[in-house]
């Protein structure tokens, strides 16, 4: 059907346009801090980070930690919201969708919280 | 009808899976959305999982050595096709938002999967021959 082959992504009801919109900007991100992650740990270092001295090497780049973090917090962000649109379809009740976002909120910050220290002790080991 | 399978509703949770009379479009939605599901369930596993190289090399290097097994490693090529396929039909899908090539849905959709069917034999042939 010509309606459908042509219908573009939209934000759902109840989304929100941002949160819609930062998970397109996010999406664009990660299509590129992926392809950096997985060309650098599977084809650039020799043995792909095998061993946990080449991980903590690896993280003595200044720049490896904030990639990473930088990548870490997109991803959790993206999967996140793309959870809450899923979530979305299966029509929750107002109230219900209001602890749901809590949660969601709970789960994004101690995840980055916690990739933040894991990061920095890891690099504070070099 | 084919239309109807995608309209959001509780009751429909399983439709949303059902495969049976879609066009391309419907394809592109059940792939989506089952790598979304398999992709956040993975970001979480990895994430506690990683916490072992803060207890130092024994920990970290053991579990390395466990997940060095083909099973592990054919689990790990699922995630890397995952992301290849959620990643390239999320550039579809974008190029489509912002009103790129929006006639042209089906053949960039072809297009880009042979895109992902060949990075993931490349890194499949990669990771079993390492």
């Amino acid at each position: 059907m010509s309606t459908n082959t042509q219908s573009v992504s939209t934000p759902r009801s109840g989304e929100g346009t941002w949160l819609w919109l930062f998970k397109i900007v996010t999406g664009i991100l990660l299509v590129v801090l992926l392809f950096i992650h997985l060309l650098v740990n599977h084809f650039l270092s020799q043995h792909g980070l095998m061993t946990y001295a080449d991980v903590v090497a690896y993280y003595q780049n200044p720049i490896i930690p904030i990639m990473e973090i930088c990548f870490l917090a997109a991803v959790v962000f993206h999967s996140l919201t793309g959870l809450r649109g899923i979530i979305l379809d299966l029509k929750p009740k107002l109230s219900l969708l209001k602890v749901i976002d809590a949660i969601l909120v709970t789960i994004g910050v101690v995840a980055v919280v916690y990739g933040i220290w894991l990061v920095s002790v890891i690099a504070s080991r070099g | 009808m084919d239309n109807q399978n995608n309209k959001p509703s509780a009751a429909k949770f399983l439709t949303w899976f059902n495969p049976v009379g879609r066009d391309t479009g419907g394809w592109a939605f059940i792939l989506n959305r089952i790598t979304a599901l398999g992709l956040t369930f993975y970001l979480f596993l990895h994430l506690v999982i990683l916490g072992q190289l803060a207890k130092g090399p024994q920990g970290y290097d053991s579990f390395i050595k466990l997940m060095s097994s083909p099973i592990w490693i054919a689990g790990e090529l699922l995630v890397v096709a995952a992301a290849f396929l959620h990643g390239l039909n999320g550039i579809r899908i974008i190029l489509t938002t912002f009103g790129v090539s929006v006639t042209r849905q089906k053949q960039l959709f072809y297009g880009l999967m042979v895109i992902a069917l060949i990075a993931i034999l490349i890194f499949g042939f990669h990771m079993f021959s390492a």
